[in-house]
């Protein structure tokens, strides 16, 4: 079957030790974009390009990482849930620190808890190390505080196959099992002031994230870097309950920690947005934000050589085609409380994506006209949550047509005949929680996803899939644990699967995975407690339809089983990333 | 069981939303045709004809012509509107299987590059597509000829001739051959001399290897393996052994019946041995399966003048008796042999029994099939008549009687008796007439260096004339695409233009919409295959010429050409005349002798074609008719107008 030769199923990723930056994880825009993660998209522009205004393949969208956030309850300690402890000497309820879940991000950060003593981990209690000046719960959204902070998020691992070879990302899947990840950290140092003046607070933050390889890996002195966020925030300044930013920013929501995935919002944007936060309980927030962006795709520039104006020697590039995507959102949300911490949170979301018309040359001198283009998101998230041990329940539902079916950093793959990317479309539907009592708990999730390209016509790029994932947990005290990690995932694809004699079908793959982590943390109990310095041993099984999307003499489509054996670790604190949309 | 579970769930789903429109369920072959004599092929070169799925184009360049410009099956199916307005009932569509994606900076748009028989070429879709277009095609009683390839493969491989590993490409000489001088032996049209390890010289012996201490013997071959270029293991797998290939090296004789037959194909195309059985068995059952999947109805099969006639025994025959156990019958094989000897065309039509040799082989392998018998292809492709009557008759209007010559032969050079379990119609009766094809420069192109006269109504009138008798004459018409839009490419690659970029047409300054159905020349194609099938004479009739002429010059009657289609199933009667004369009127008649006809006495007959003149025939049976330079008339008799 004729393909792209850059294009290559999901799970080709390579791990260092083995990983591929890659495999790291892609943002959901990855997932928008094709339906590989390391699918490269093919221009959906017919002709050729020009060979001096060839541009590069597009590059794949910026790896993010995954932890809680602002919406997804924190963790709370164990022992702060006296229904699951009995332990007269827990602190009271009031002295918890309030979960943010319950809490629009924007009232989060109306009160600064630089200080906030009730946010000591709970298992702080033993001898030295000595307590910090200024200790905090990591996994607690930080507040605001004068001065400079630094934050990050970050996972290591070196890990192989039972051969010895490099571990490697074995999902079919666009959102797979996040057991064999590879390495990926962000370095988050962000400025924050009080302004006496105004009583306004002002954020800037830069964050600058590393994928793979690194170098004690490869012993290459060298690193893949992107500035993940670069941008100033206000908020009360002129209002109470007002934001204000502008720069380039990781934009979004909430998250399906096990499957590194922002299923519902996640943009990727140079721009700016305000939110305003509603009454004084500020249950109600609503957000909207423009940014542009030019994917580095001919679908957006090329360029050409041309002689230099006034009879100049040599030769210079000039912008045939230079346009930009236009990417809205707004971002709609009601917390309705619950009990003591608890309350439901519904989200209502959509996008509007818009590129203007152009025109590229196909041949010296000869164009191509593109039409202007634009596409949709509408979405929605209700999220069910106790407050309590990080125990929730989210659905969310989403669906995106035309140019927004690829997401907000990637070009179409193909085109109508009329060149517009009309009938393309996706179509996500989640479901993710928590759920922890005692010295157990259990993380879910699961997703159908359907992505359809704009040509009529099914082919490798249509994929249907889905998987089903949980990670029970059982804490040993406050210093070890053990995770269990079950899932199933399938995905079928627009290309033929001789089902009987002259009879075909769509393939269908499957894939299941088992893994065992044991890890050690210094925060105790919590599915979203970190650090961790963790083991990590999967089994994956994959059937024969998830053999055939790998080129042959690939071990992938050789093997029915696979192992992946790690050692490495994993950690989030103090980054505003995985806190605030 | 959870696994279990899960799965049903998933599947439950996944399968819900995703399906092929025509894959899920058997196919069931049908014998769609009926009788091809009624048929008018048009000839489709997929790459070029119409882009309906964007999905499928991969590395397109449009603006170079030998490059792959993204049409598609899909296209096709959504302009059979268009196909079906202009009176065609077959298609007949470029082949269908994976071929090398590019070669010396050339690509497989045109198919006949074959590197997977068992795939399809994915630039022009996917099973679903291909089979789409078949249903689409006879949803409207149209039939789908596919184009194959038995004689050779793509340049699979080179030969490495100095036993160094890799491909070695040499150019010499001094490229100073004046132009149009005759070539010599070893030297290409610019006068330098090509050296290549990829498209060696013919040699009886093999190909040899040669090192600085002397000969080495036969030269390896070397299977490059380079996906991007589409150089992959070929398939079935015998096609990846060296020893399915004579590995001779490049014919440059065609008079030498070894280098016809056993030599590979100028560009490297590497020749298949087909006199081995097991290359047989497998050209059989990777063409035939291409049917059963899609339900087809006819093979044109391409340069079958280089493969030996026993393999075309076994394979027609082996193709019929296969389809027709799954309920195709009439199923059409006719075979392009690009050559004007029509004793040579005419040899792979005529019932040619086996040798005792030929039919030790299947005995020996055991061959589970009914003994072969001498039946052949059902059809040719008529090459002959391309040059000597559209070529020197209606385009340089030389003499007509070279024309009746040629026709007199059919019977004896194409036969009388058809293959058993074939179309059922002798093959003299079903050449496949044309006027240009993707091979040869486009009509129009010769037009234009008419030396009478070139303006654009006289090249016009010279191509409605020629189509008068393509689709008159005994046989089947088959137009190639683009003809009706008045495209006038010269030869290969430039008479493959994009139908979805049309010419202004002839005498205009500015293009037509594509696929317009208003052009004078579209509305004069579809008039013609409207009086085809008005008139059941016109398709089924036996032709018989009543007149022709070796008069080209001053002569009344030079450049009269006209015969008659009657009998055959038919009783109907129609009588064609042409004047393929440029500078005079021409009539029917030179000196005391006149136009015979087999219209009885008295019978006034109509001209259909043109202002419903009406003529009588004279007591005597003769019928003088005058026609205007390159022109022509359709007559039938009064009482059969409609």
């Amino acid at each position: 079957m004729r393909r792209d030769p850059r294009r290559v199923p999901a799970a080709s990723n390579v791990l260092v030790v083995g990983a591929l930056a890659s495999g790291l994880g892609l943002a959901a825009p990855a997932l928008a974009a094709s339906s590989s993660p390391t699918t490269v998209p093919r221009a959906a522009l017919a002709g050729p390009a020009v060979p001096a205004a060839a541009p590069a393949p597009s590059p794949l969208p910026p790896p993010p990482s995954s932890q809680p956030t602002a919406s997804q309850p924190p963790i709370t300690d164990p022992s702060a849930d006296p229904g699951d402890s009995g332990d007269a000497s827990a602190p009271a309820p009031s002295e918890t620190p309030a979960p943010t879940s319950a809490i629009p991000s924007t009232a989060a950060v109306a009160v600064p808890r630089a200080t906030d003593e009730s946010a000591k981990p709970a298992g702080a209690t033993a001898d030295p190390p000595p307590p910090p000046s200024d200790p905090h719960d990591p996994n607690q959204p930080p507040g605001y505080a004068n001065g400079f902070h630094f934050g990050s998020y970050g996972r290591v691992i070196a890990a192989g196959d039972a051969a010895g070879r490099p571990g490697r990302d074995a999902d079919i899947v666009s959102r797979g099992s996040r057991l064999d990840e590879s390495n990926y950290a962000e370095l988050e140092l962000r400025r924050e002031d009080y302004w006496k003046k105004t009583g306004a607070y002002t954020r800037i933050v830069a964050t600058t994230a590393f994928a793979n390889p690194v170098f004690h890996y490869n012993g290459q002195f060298a690193a893949s870097i992107a500035l993940r966020n670069l941008y100033l925030e206000e908020t009360g300044l002129g209002a109470k309950g007002l934001s204000v930013w502008a720069g380039s920013r990781m934009y979004r929501g909430d998250d399906i920690y096990l499957l590194n995935f922002w299923p519902l919002d996640n943009l990727n944007t140079i721009g700016g947005g305000l939110g305003y936060a509603f009454g004084e309980a500020r249950r109600t927030s609503l957000k909207f934000h423009a940014g542009l962006n030019q994917p580095t795709d001919p679908y957006y520039r090329q360029t050409v050589l041309r002689a230099p104006p006034q009879n100049q020697f040599g030769e210079t590039e000039v912008a045939i085609l230079d346009r930009q995507k236009l990417i809205s959102s707004l971002k709609l949300t009601h917390t309705w409380p619950l009990g003591e911490a608890g309350g439901v949170k519904g989200i209502l979301y959509g996008e509007f994506h818009y590129v203007p018309d152009g025109q590229r040359e196909v041949e010296s001198k000869v164009y191509e006209a593109l039409p202007k283009d634009f596409g949709f998101v509408a979405g929605g998230q209700v999220t069910a949550f106790t407050g309590k041990r990080s125990t929730y329940l989210t659905v969310t539902g989403r669906f995106a047509q035309g140019l927004a079916a690829y997401g907000e950093l990637n070009a179409p793959t193909q085109l109508r005949p009329n060149r517009r990317t009309t009938g393309a479309h996706e179509l996500i539907v989640t479901l993710s929680g928590n759920w922890e009592k005692g010295p157990v708990g259990v993380m879910f999730g699961g997703y159908y996803r359907q992505f359809r390209n704009a040509s009529k016509q099914l082919d490798f790029d249509d994929v249907n899939e889905g998987i089903v994932i949980a990670r029970p947990t059982v804490w040993f005290g406050q210093l070890a644990g053990l995770s269990l990690e079950g899932s199933y995932q399938m995905q079928q694809r627009g290309v033929l699967q001789e089902i009987d004699t002259n009879t075909f079908k769509p393939v269908i793959a499957g894939l299941g995975r088992v893994g065992i982590i044991p890890f050690i943390t210094p925060g105790g109990a919590g599915g979203f407690q970190r650090p961790h310095i963790r083991f990590i041993y999967a089994l994956t099984v994959r059937d024969a339809g998830a053999r055939s999307f790998y080129a042959a003499d690939d071990v992938f489509s050789r093997r029915s089983v696979d192992h992946f054996i790690g050692m490495g670790a994993e950690w989030w604190f103090g980054s505003t990333s995985y806190f605030r949309d | 069981m959870l696994r279990t579970t899960l799965f049903s769930l998933f599947a439950l789903g996944l399968t819900a939303c995703m399906h092929f429109d025509t894959l899920e369920d058997t196919l069931v072959m049908q014998t769609h045709a009926r009788d091809w004599r009624d048929e008018v092929i048009y000839q489709v070169l997929i790459d070029r004809f119409s882009d309906g799925d964007d999905g499928n184009n991969y590395l397109l360049d449009r603006e170079n012509m030998a490059r792959y410009h993204g049409g598609d099956w899909v296209g096709l199916e959504q302009r059979l509107d268009y196909i079906e307005d202009l009176g065609v009932t077959t298609l007949w569509i470029s082949p269908v299987i994976k071929n090398i994606e590019t070669d010396a900076n050339v690509d497989g748009y045109h198919g006949y590059w074959a590197v997977d028989l068992t795939k399809p070429n994915l630039h022009f879709g996917d099973l679903n597509a291909l089979r789409s277009l078949v249903a689409a095609a006879h949803d409207r009683d149209m039939l789908v000829v596919i184009d194959i390839v038995t004689n050779h493969m793509g340049q699979l491989f080179f030969y490495d001739m100095n036993l160094n590993g890799v491909p070695d490409i040499q150019l010499s000489g001094t490229g100073m051959r004046p132009q149009g001088s005759p070539v010599p032996d070893g030297f290409d049209q610019s006068g330098f001399t090509h050296l290549t390890e990829y498209d060696p010289d013919f040699n009886p012996d093999g190909i040899q290897a040669f090192t600085s201490l002397g000969p080495a013997g036969i030269a390896p071959i070397i299977f490059p393996y380079n996906p991007k270029t589409g150089h992959v293991t070929p398939m079935p797998e015998i096609f990846a052994r060296p020893d399915t290939y004579n590995r001779k090296g490049r014919t440059f004789n065609y008079d030498d019946p070894q280098q016809l037959l056993t030599g590979d194909f100028p560009g490297g195309l590497k020749d298949v041995n087909t006199t081995r059985y097991d290359v047989k068995v497998a050209m059989v059952d990777a063409y035939a399966r291409w049917i059963e999947l899609s339900d087809a109805d006819g093979f044109r099969i391409d340069t079958v003048k280089h493969v030996e006639r026993e393999f075309w025994r076994y394979f027609t025959q082996r193709v019929r008796q296969r389809l027709a156990k799954q309920g195709k019958t009439k199923f059409f094989m006719f075979g392009e042999a690009f050559d004007g000897d029509d004793v040579l065309v005419g040899q792979f039509t005529k019932n040619d029994p086996p040798s005792a040799e030929e039919l030790k082989q299947y005995a020996d392998n055991k061959d589970p099939g009914p003994t072969i018998t001498g039946d052949q292809l059902d059809s040719a492709f008529y090459f002959p008549q391309h040059y000597r009557g559209f070529r020197n008759v209606m385009l340089d209007a030389g003499s007509t009687q070279e024309l009746a010559d040629l026709w007199a032969q059919k019977t004896t050079n194409y036969g009388t008796t058809p293959p058993a379990q074939s179309a059922g119609i002798a093959p003299y009766k079903v050449l496949v007439n044309f006027i240009d094809n993707h091979d040869v420069a486009r009509f129009l192109y010769w037009a234009s260096q008419n030396k009478v006269d070139k303006s654009p109504a006289r090249q016009r009138a010279l191509l409605h004339n020629a189509l008068l008798l393509l689709f008159t004459a005994e046989g089947i018409p088959c137009l190639y695409y683009g003809t009706e839009q008045e495209f006038r490419g010269g030869n290969d690659p430039s008479n493959r233009e994009d139908m979805w970029r049309p010419l202004p047409y002839l005498g205009q300054t500015s293009a037509p919409r594509p696929y317009d159905t208003g052009g004078p020349t579209f509305q004069w194609v579809q008039r013609l295959t409207g009086l085809r099938a008005a008139y059941p004479a016109l398709r089924r009739g036996d032709a018989k010429v009543v007149y022709s002429t070796a008069h080209t010059a001053d002569e009344p009657d030079a450049g009269i050409f006209a015969f008659e289609r009657t009998g055959g199933d038919t009783p109907t009667y129609a009588l064609v005349v042409l004047n393929t004369n440029q500078t005079h009127a021409s009539s029917t008649k030179f000196e005391d002798m006149t136009m015979k006809v087999s219209a009885p006495k008295g019978a006034v007959l109509v001209d259909v074609l043109g202002d419903k003149q009406k003529f009588t025939v004279a007591g005597d049976g003769t019928l003088e008719l005058s026609l205007a330079p390159v022109t022509g008339m359709v007559l039938v008799p009064q009482q059969d107008v409609k």
